[in-house]
């Protein structure tokens, strides 16, 4: 109001306080729907353009994320396969291994089994022919003393009378023979 | 050795003794050697290893002989002993007393007893053999202490066997 007060011009003889003079708006009218004719005219492609552009790359780069992710839960699927892959495998292994152990451990028990009885049965045979040859050579050896014993006995019990007994025995048997 | 090489050296030994006039003596006294040499493995050792010098060999001899036998036996059988012919010594002097025998024409009595015969004995059996074989005989004592008792007598390839050993050996044999 002091404003207004303070200046030359008459609120009741001025125009709108809000709206501009008509001819101002029409010319301002005209001159804006030239504008944005023109804009639209030559600017709308470029934007159109340039919003498709960022549209698609948008998109490209939705895309590629989409790809992105898939190509991660692929490669996770990987992993996580692998890793299933790794823990059957070990588990094989293992089961391999256990496997692979036990029937060394049979056959190993079933090897030295069968030595065992073999080695048994070879001392058994050994002893037993050992004791066969121990049971001869004490025959032999039995024998052998007996005999000397026996020829020790006789020669001890022929004196020198029975000596010559035999050799007259002898003589005469010779001589009766002739 | 050759059976030839073995009438060799019983010529030529009966040859000497012959000619040194002391046949009967030293044939006697070779053959007692001989069955002396047969019953000792170490005198059979000793005077048939090559390794030990002939002279030592022959010096065996001469220790053995010297005052027993004859200078004519004592040297015979180190002849024999020294020309490495140890092994057919025994051999060598068979074929001599058979020799000797032939040309008194006795045959070879060997007679094997446990002990020694009286000369009556000798004699007698002497005679029986003579009488049993149908020949004279050069008897030939040899005390042989494995006959245990009784006598062997041996006339050319006949066998007489009335020893204790031999009665002995057929009990054993039948139990």
């Amino acid at each position: 109001m002091n404003l207004i007060a303070a200046g030359d011009i008459d609120p009741a003889q001025s125009v709108n306080w809000l709206l501009p003079p008509l001819s101002e708006l029409i010319y301002g009218g005209i001159a804006s729907i030239i504008i944005f004719a023109l804009i639209y005219k030559f600017g709308g492609p470029a934007a159109k353009k340039g919003m498709a552009d960022r549209t698609a790359k948008i998109q490209a780069e939705l895309d590629g994320a989409a790809e992105a992710l898939e190509s991660a839960r692929t490669e996770a699927e990987e992993i996580r396969r692998a890793a299933g892959d790794i823990a059957s495998e070990r588990a094989r292994l293992l089961a391999e291994a256990d496997e692979q152990a036990s029937a060394l451990l049979s056959e190993g028990r079933e090897r030295l089994a069968a030595e065992i009885a073999d080695l048994e049965a070879r001392a058994e045979a050994e002893s037993a022919g050992l004791a066969g040859r121990m049971g001869d050579e004490l025959r032999v050896e039995v024998s052998r003393i007996s005999s000397s014993v026996v020829d020790q006995l006789v020669a001890e019990t022929l004196d020198d009378a029975t000596q010559q007994a035999l050799i007259e025995d002898f003589i005469q048997k010779v001589g009766a023979g002739s | 050795m050759s059976d030839a090489r073995i009438e060799g050296y019983a010529r030529a030994l009966f040859e000497i003794a012959r000619a040194e006039g002391n046949l009967d003596e030293v044939e006697d006294e070779l053959f007692r050697f001989a069955r002396s040499y047969e019953s000792s493995d170490a005198l059979r050792a000793a005077l048939t290893d090559d390794l030990v010098p002939a002279d030592r060999r022959q010096g065996i001899v001469e220790s053995l002989l010297d005052g027993q036998a004859t200078s004519t036996t004592m040297q015979l059988v180190s002849m024999v002993i020294g020309s490495g012919r140890g092994r057919d010594l025994p051999e060598i002097i068979d074929s001599l007393v058979a020799r000797a025998s032939a040309s008194k024409d006795l045959a070879v009595a060997e007679v094997r007893s446990a002990v020694a015969l009286s000369d009556d004995q000798a004699s007698r059996l002497k005679a029986a053999l003579t009488n049993s074989s149908g020949h004279e005989v050069n008897l030939k004592v040899v005390i042989d202490p494995t006959v245990i008792g009784g006598v062997i007598a041996t006339v050319g390839d006949s066998v007489i066997d009335g020893s204790v050993r031999t009665r002995l050996d057929q009990l054993k044999s039948r139990l």
